[in-house]
């Protein structure tokens, strides 16, 4: 048995040797070729090798500096096609047939970012109380109830009655219509008031769906950024993790999944004169107008009309201006949205029409231009650089955001912090490996090398565990393993400590080998059990270091009992079993 | 046959209780006092704020980087050197001039026209994942240290559960003394290091428990006392032995592990001293005196 499960593990820590390298992934949608690609990419950034595989080619490079370099190069270049940030490596068919890969390696060591984003539980409340202010209205007038006042604060909704309306029949009434909320009276002599606020489980429903739909619209807009593997899940009842393998720079991440940026379309009034007339005034000269900043600071007025506004773009992508060769976005719009803009723009042709760049509380015009004829669903919008409009597309394309979330946690490591977090890794697991290795081959002479063999096989068996379930090994899962080869020799020790016992008290080699197994190994288990108990406790605390660290823990505790008592009980018996031995190596 | 400790060795380790008592509280009211006076120097994990590392494309003097922070109004950040003179670690507080979507942007209006860097590394945590981390962290220890007693009433008898108890509290209250009293800064994994020394020193412990549990059977005649001493005696050389090579690999990934793993194997490095002298004076000593006096008890 214990050669079975060494073969395995070996076979399936294998494909962590092979190195991996950065690379791009560039779909063949049969719209680019090769020499294309290689023209956008190659002039300064030689890459190390290009592969073809189903459909798709594939750049390595020697260096994540060159693989960004070369991603850079192809977003900047336009190229109509889809390419993602991703690592190769160079495994032989049989070990992928047999789903063997290498392990999972965390962002600490590969480099990227990570996000925990939560939704604006404010945010919801109050626009679940502008939804029930409204249908509470509603009600009281289809229902002829006459109110005194209404009013709205931040956390309920205030309605306060005359003495003798028949308030037990207006709680009821509103009850049926709008169900989960919370209805409180309020009697004192001169009148009659409601208290009416949304119920904790009205709210937290409310959060799990946008926090759903949220999902989903994350996940389009990730897609988006071109990253390999990107991780999204949900995390409790209101927060979203997003991991972003490989990529450098946080800003533009940032921008793109707390963004709830949109446009709207509104025909401006008056003339420049007016604006600025209004802005020296402060407001707005001309009636049933708003004043707004262009992008240059200059004033303008616009209606207070939306023509079109977030919700009817249904589809934008960006390009570039054919005529002007600027950045443009290019937009389409939902059938309501077409007509709305059909009529608006044939009864104003020759009036002027903005665009209005919309980011949370923010409101910006990016663009005025004047309408030469009239036309409604697909038109071209320019005014922002390149990135913008790039960001922009994606946005609308995505859609909005059903309620804004907001960053609570992000951890961003450069891919080159990566690369020497993996060295260090490595070279302190070998360098301690080295030391207890030697030290246990003085002290136990041939028994030592013994346990050192096992403390080998337990760290290919760790390797092998974390490869086959694909977990993420991180710099704190290192740690957890250099500090597993220090502790898996403890049983080790143990057993070897109870045979010197035994034979000074004048037992034979043989008997003492039986009895120092057994003797040690309810100690051996005892202790290691209640190491485990610290390391499940560990793993409860369940952020991303310390569970690092609480897995390798947990594994490699299992795997030394295996390796350090059946292991080395084998491997003594082979030596040792059918000699009459006169004396150990100990 | 290489041996550190001799096979006949019989320390009087009991005899020395009174010694050790006075070195463990010693050491305890050092740290609480550390606790009270000083508290401990979280990090941004458990207190919220930033931590950023930059590398510059050539070197810098710090104090020129303080200056153009302190020009554009971040006047409360923490800056130190690291490694080389072109690394630098700064520390922000969460109530900065700018916010968590805007930092990358204050960092390059700030410093990239005229010290050009590359950002090695960016956290930030916000005060409310502070708070939960915190919270989390403190139940993880106590639940570990339940599980445990219970496990070890459960194997042993509730006193001996007791006993390794005190001594887990004594290494951990000293462990993050020292932290406290060096302020070595407390992150998410300095509490691993934390939790694993609880794990560790149960280990210890528990060896000498189980040696202590199966020598009452076997010696009838001796004292108590005598009992506990010879125990220990016996595991002596393995429990020196396996701290060694717990200590080799710890010296290792604190020297070559980076800065990433620098305190989380420092804090596993002090806990296991005091976990190693603590399940020979402390674990035992403790057991004296709760008086687990199984000379009356067949059952164990």
């Amino acid at each position: 048995m214990v050669i079975l499960v060494l073969m395995v593990s070996v076979i399936y820590s294998l494909p962590n040797l092979y190195t991996s390298y950065p690379a791009l992934e560039v779909n063949d949608n049969n719209k680019v070729d090769l020499v294309q690609l290689i023209n956008i990419i190659d002039p300064t950034i030689n890459p190390k090798d290009v592969i073809k595989e189903d459909n798709k080619f594939i750049f390595k490079f020697s260096s994540s500096k060159n693989q960004l370099d070369a991603f850079n190069k192809l977003s900047m270049s336009n190229t109509k096609t889809n390419y993602t940030l991703t690592s190769h490596t160079n495994l032989p068919a049989w070990l992928k047939s047999i789903d063997a890969y290498p392990m999972f390696l965390g962002l600490d060591l590969k480099g990227g970012v990570h996000f925990l984003l939560q939704v604006d539980r404010d945010n919801i409340k109050t626009n679940l109380l502008r939804e029930i202010s409204d249908d509470v209205k509603d009600i009281l007038i289809e229902n002829k109830f006459r109110y005194d006042s209404f009013y709205k604060t931040k956390e309920k909704v205030i309605v306060s009655f005359d003495i003798d309306k028949p308030i037990s029949e207006i709680i009821k009434k509103i009850n049926e219509v709008i169900p989960d909320i919370l209805i409180s009276k309020i009697d004192n002599d001169a009148d009659i008031k409601l208290e009416i606020f949304p119920s904790e489980d009205l709210i937290s429903r409310d959060i799990d769906s946008s926090l759903a739909k949220n999902l989903t619209i994350l996940r389009s807009r990730v897609d988006e950024l071109g990253v390999a593997q990107p991780i999204l899940q949900k995390q409790g009842k209101d927060r979203i993790i997003v991991q972003l393998p490989g990529l450098q720079d946080s800003t533009r991440a940032k921008g793109i999944l707390g963004s709830t940026a949109t446009l709207e379309f509104r025909l401006t009034k008056g003339t420049p004169e007016d604006w600025y007339a209004s802005k020296i005034s402060g407001t707005p000269v001309i009636n049933s107008s708003v004043l707004y900043d262009q992008r240059d600071t200059s004033p303008i007025l616009l209606s207070r009309k939306v023509i079109v506004g977030g919700a009817d773009i249904k589809g934008a992508n960006s390009g570039f201006d054919s005529s002007t060769n600027t950045p443009a976005v290019f937009v389409n719009l939902s059938d309501y949205g077409a007509s709305r803009m059909l009529e608006t723009t044939s009864k104003n042709i020759g009036s002027r029409m903005a665009v209005i760049f919309v980011e949370k509380n923010k409101k910006e015009v990016i663009n005025v231009a004047t309408i030469r004829e009239a036309f409604s669903k697909s038109f071209q919008i320019t005014g922002l650089d390149i990135n913008e409009a790039t960001d922009l597309a994606i946005l609308l394309r995505s859609g909005a955001l059903s309620a804004p979330m907001e960053i609570v946690e992000e951890r961003t490591v450069g891919p080159s912090l990566g690369e020497s977090n993996i060295l260090a890794g490595k070279n302190s697991m070998y360098f301690g490996l080295f030391l207890v290795g030697l030290f246990m081959l003085i002290y136990y002479r041939l028994f030592g090398f013994i346990a050192n063999i096992a403390l080998i096989a337990n760290i290919i068996i760790i390797a092998a565990i974390l490869s086959i379930f694909q977990a993420t090994l991180t710099l704190s899962g290192i740690a957890g393993i250099v500090l597993t080869v220090g502790m898996a020799v403890d049983a080790n020790v143990l057993i070897f400590e109870r045979i010197r016992e035994e034979i000074r008290n004048g037992i034979s080699p043989n008997a003492s080998i039986y009895a120092g197994y057994q003797k040690a190994f309810s100690t051996i288990s005892d202790a290691n059990i209640t190491t485990l108990i610290a390391a499940i406790a560990l793993l409860t605390i369940g952020t991303g270091a310390v569970k690092g660290f609480a897995i390798t823990l947990v594994v490699g505790i299992l795997s030394s009992m295996f390796t350090s008592i059946v292991g080395t009980r084998a491997l003594v018996s082979i030596i040792y079993e059918r000699k009459n031995n006169k004396g150990l190596s100990i | 046959m290489f041996k550190l400790i001799s096979s006949s060795s019989n320390y009087n380790f009991l005899g020395q209780k009174k010694i050790a008592i006075a070195i463990s509280a010693f050491l305890v009211i050092i740290s609480l006092t550390s606790f009270i006076t000083k508290g401990l120097n979280w990090g941004i994990d458990f207190s919220s704020g930033y931590i950023i590392q930059l590398k510059f494309d050539k070197e810098v003097n710090i104090s020129e980087i303080r200056t153009a922070f302190e020009d554009n109004g971040v006047t409360d950040s923490v800056m130190q050197s690291f490694g080389s003179n072109n690394e630098i670690i700064i520390k922000l507080k969460e109530e900065s001039n700018f916010n968590k979507d805007s930092v990358n942007i204050f960092l390059l209006d700030t410093l990239s026209e005229t010290h050009p860097f590359k950002i090695l590394k960016l956290e930030f945590v916000g005060a409310q994942i502070g708070d939960e981390l915190r919270e989390k962290g403190e139940w993880a220890m106590l639940v570990a240290l339940l599980s445990i007693l219970v496990y070890i009433g459960f194997r042993f008898e509730l006193l001996f559960g007791v006993g390794a108890i005190i001594a887990l509290i004594h290494d951990v209250v000293i462990t993050l003394g020292f932290f406290s009293l060096l302020q070595i800064e407390f992150n998410l994994s300095v509490l691993s290091a934390i939790l694993a020394v609880i794990g560790y020193s149960l280990n210890d412990t528990i060896v000498v428990y189980d040696r202590i549990r199966e020598n009452i059977n076997i010696i009838k005649t001796n004292s108590y006392v005598d009992i506990l001493n010879i125990s220990i005696n016996q595991t002596l050389s393995r429990t020196l032995i396996t701290s060694l090579t717990t200590m080799f690999v710890l010296l290792s990934l604190f020297i070559l592990g980076g800065s990433a793993v620098e305190y989380f194997a420092l804090a596993m490095m002090i806990g296991i001293l005091i976990g190693t002298y603590s399940s020979i004076f402390v674990a035992s000593t403790s057991l004296y005196f709760l008086g687990a006096n199984a000379e009356q008890r067949n059952d164990l």
